[in-house]
């Protein structure tokens, strides 16, 4: 290494020359991470990138035997369950980290809604990161299909009503996702599509956004942190290496957790898709769609004349609107209306866990 | 009620009129109902029933089978009953069948009302017990509205009729299980008791399957007889028909009339049955082939054999299904394995219906298919065991590893954090 101060020789200096690389080295060194008592909420956001890298690469090696087609899919991760050498290891893994993924993309939100780090500068940063989480739903959604087992299939077809439902383009929407009118082998290809092209080249962009702009403002420091409310001096460590080798900790962790789930508990393959056999018992979507699933079937046929699901999908889609407006919401700094929001998500997670509850325990009971 | 609404019905129909009428409408409105609907009892019944009646619905009506006169005055009884018009009142008990006879053997007529009704009836029924009986002048035996009923008649698909499947064993039973009418014959009652305890029953009564015998399946309907020692095997075969081929092969190629020693009967009972279970052959204590082969006998040691094969199959079969299935509820995948013990288990279905071949080899064949199949389901089985141990140790080791670049990760933040100010850098 040259020393300080000394223009780079040799191979470094080359593609020194070529890359910009003393610019990303000088980041490195002068990127700090704020030290106080919340700092730990700072590993969530290495950690879902961890587990989206680790998707990525169990992703790429699923793809060398996954089939897209209904013939072929069911059989095609049978074959890597039982046949490629690690193939259950892969599959069970990308299966398992998918549901972390999303678990902690989760708290990872929240905990920036509760210490309202979206705010002022960050209010794109707060976009990119609800669109990501957006991005990885829909990951789990189109992923959920692609073994072709009767639980998923059934379970798309539910969900692709609902989107059927939606007043004007329902019909459009429920189409374009089934590929037809009904969930065939068209659909499995669609999703496939979507899956591993069509999401990936989205979440790139916004993550690459996401990433930057952390990067551009640094990490935020909760009003209660500073150093004017504290009374002491604001104090951070630096990112490369003391943050870094804590985040690598946390992964070193996450992937024995993986591994541990994937040995003890493999991820199930069910029984292959049949369409035309009536639908079994017990279809629920993914866990983290739970709470809207038991939401609509909680809802009445008609809520003051309109009917109940639409009402359902209209509080779905103006929640949404408002998890990405936050920021825009608690501009202006009135407290009273801040305090308001953090109240109005404690409700919505409170209520969102209880309405999982409800569907896992009716599962449990019936 | 219901009378009262039939004879509203009735009374603001068209005009009655004595030529024959047109197939599948109801009758006009004639004197034996509006005299009989206001009599009482026994009198009353013919025209309660008559709404239920798939000859009214029709368009038949009383003197279709009484005779008499249908356009007399209501309050004229001796007019409807006018023998010059045909009064026949009640039938003779030895009559009926000739009187049913007279639409039901008319292939014409009968082609009115459906082009593929039968009109062998009475033809059939001239050859049944019950037939010859009445022919002999035996008015006890049965006739058609023993089984049919009389007035409310329905069709046979309705499973309100008596002769319907489901109810059919009941119809026969109410003479057949009659000790003081079958005393007479000196026939046994057990009949219906018995087949109510059968495997036959079961799948009709439980299972709801129509298809599956009951009385007149063996024995005829309208020729009703006993099935004799030679026919037997081909009553029974005309459902089970690959036991009956079987048996007929081994029969011509050993040059035997085995009808004569190996009826159906002798190993199934007749009415009473039972489901075939797997102890039923060899030389248990429940076994059937030690009713006629005693110890020494070839037969008797061909029948040990086969017995002890097919219990091995069962076994291995069973040892294969469970490590199967505690592997797949230990998270492994065997659903191909599961899938390949099928067709093993398949071969047990063969076996069984093989034994009818009385033929020893081609049964050890089907065992012996069989128990490969078995033990490539077992050998998946602790295959799949193996490698759950494998995954254990594998993850056992992993976590060692991992936890080792935790520790060390977390001496490197230690050492790291030496090198900063105390509390992290003032910013």
């Amino acid at each position: 290494m040259s020393a300080e101060g000394e223009p780079p020789r040799g191979l470094r200096a080359w593609l020194d020359e070529r890359l910009g690389l003393s610019a990303l080295t000088a980041l490195a060194r002068e990127k700090t991470v704020p030290l106080h008592r919340h700092t730990a909420w700072y590993y969530l956001g290495g950690m879902t990138l961890f587990l989206f890298t680790v998707q990525v690469v169990t992703g790429i090696l699923l793809l060398l035997y996954y089939r897209s087609s209904a013939d072929e899919a069911f059989e095609s991760v049978q074959f890597i369950m039982t046949r490629v050498p690690f193939g259950w290891l892969v599959r069970s893994i990308h299966s398992w980290s998918a549901n972390l993924l999303v678990l902690v993309a989760l708290v990872h939100m929240f905990s920036v809604f509760l210490l309202k780090a979206y705010r002022r500068p960050r209010e794109v940063t707060w976009f990119t990161g609800v669109l990501l989480l957006f991005l990885m739903l829909g990951f789990g959604f189109s992923g959920y299909l692609l073994p072709w087992n009767t639980l998923a299939f059934f379970a798309t077809q539910v969900g692709t009503e609902v989107a059927g439902a939606v007043p004007v383009v329902g019909r459009f929407l429920l189409r374009f996702l089934r590929g037809g009118d009904q969930v065939t082998g068209g659909t499995l290809t669609r999703f496939y599509g979507i899956h591993v092209a069509v999401l990936p080249a989205l979440t790139t962009l916004v993550l690459a956004a996401h990433l930057l702009l952390v990067q551009r403002h640094g990490m935020s420091v909760p009003e209660s942190q500073h150093a004017a409310r504290t009374g002491r001096p604001a104090r951070s460590v630096p990112f490369f290496p003391n943050f870094l080798v804590r985040d690598a900790i946390g992964w070193s962790a996450a992937v024995g957790v993986l591994a541990a789930l994937a040995a003890l508990f493999p991820w199930d393959l069910g029984e292959k898709a049949d369409p035309f056999a009536p639908a079994p018992a017990g279809i629920r979507p993914e866990w983290y769609f739970a709470w809207m699933f038991q939401t609509l079937k909680w809802l009445p046929a008609h809520v003051l004349g309109v009917e109940g699901e639409l009402v359902g999908l209209f509080a779905f889609g103006v929640g949404g609107l408002l998890l990405i407006l936050v920021p825009l919401l608690d501009s202006g700094g009135r407290p009273g209306r801040s305090h308001a929001l953090i109240v109005l998500g404690w409700v919505v997670v409170v209520y969102a866990a209880a309405a999982t509850a409800a569907v896992y325990l009716n599962a449990a009971s019936g | 009620m219901r009378a009262a609404a039939f004879l509203l019905a009735w009374a603001t129909a068209s005009a009655y009129a004595a030529e024959p009428k047109p197939a599948g409408t109801p009758p006009p409105p004639s004197a034996c109902v509006a005299c009989h609907g206001e009599l009482d009892g026994e009198a009353l019944e013919p025209v309660r029933r008559a709404q239920d009646d798939v000859h009214f619905q029709k368009g038949l009506s009383c003197h279709d089978c009484h005779g008499g006169n249908p356009a007399a005055p209501s309050d004229d009884m001796e007019a409807a009953h006018d023998e010059r018009k045909g009064w026949v009142g009640k039938p003779s008990r030895l009559k009926v069948p000739l009187l049913c006879a007279r639409c039901h053997a008319d292939p014409e007529l009968m082609k009115s009302y459906n082009p593929h009704t039968r009109v062998d009836q009475l033809a059939e029924y001239r050859t049944s017990v019950h037939g010859k009986r009445n022919a002999a002048g035996d008015d006890k035996a049965a006739v058609c509205v023993d089984c049919h009923g009389v007035h409310g008649i329905r069709p046979v698909s309705d499973p309100r009729s008596f002769a319907h499947p489901t109810r059919l064993a009941e119809t026969c039973g109410r003479c057949h299980a009659d000790s003081a009418r079958m005393d007479a014959y000196g026939l046994a009652v057990t009949q219906y008791a018995d087949y109510k305890a059968s495997v036959h029953a079961a799948a009709l009564y439980e299972k709801g399957d129509l298809g599956a015998p009951t009385c007149n399946d063996c024995h005829g309907s309208h020729g009703a007889v006993p099935p004799g020692g030679g026919s037997v095997a081909n009553v029974c075969g005309s459902c089970h028909g690959r036991e009956a081929t079987l048996f007929r092969e081994t029969e011509a190629k050993r040059g035997l009339d085995l009808d004569l020693c190996i009826r159906c009967v002798v190993c199934h009972e007749n009415h009473a049955v039972r489901p075939p279970t797997a102890d039923m052959l060899g030389v248990g204590p429940r076994s059937t082939c030690v009713t006629c082969h005693a110890e020494g006998d070839p037969e008797y040691r061909a029948a040990a054999g086969m017995g002890a094969a097919a219990t091995r199959l069962r076994e291995r079969l069973a040892e294969a299904t469970d490590l199967l299935e505690r592997a797949e509820r230990a998270g492994m995948e065997v659903s191909a394995d599961r899938f390949a013990l099928r067709e093993a288990q398949d071969q047990v279905v063969e076996a069984r219906v093989l034994v009818h071949s009385f033929d020893e080899q081609r049964f050890m064949a089907a065992v012996a298919a069989g128990l490969e199949g078995a033990e490539k389901g077992v050998s998946a089985g602790q295959r799949a065991f193996r490698e759950l141990r494998q995954r254990r140790i594998g993850l056992a080791v992993s976590l060692v590893v991992i936890l080792a670049v935790i520790v060390g990760l977390a001496l490197k933040a230690r050492e790291l954090d030496r090198g900063l100010p105390p509390g992290g850098v003032s910013t």
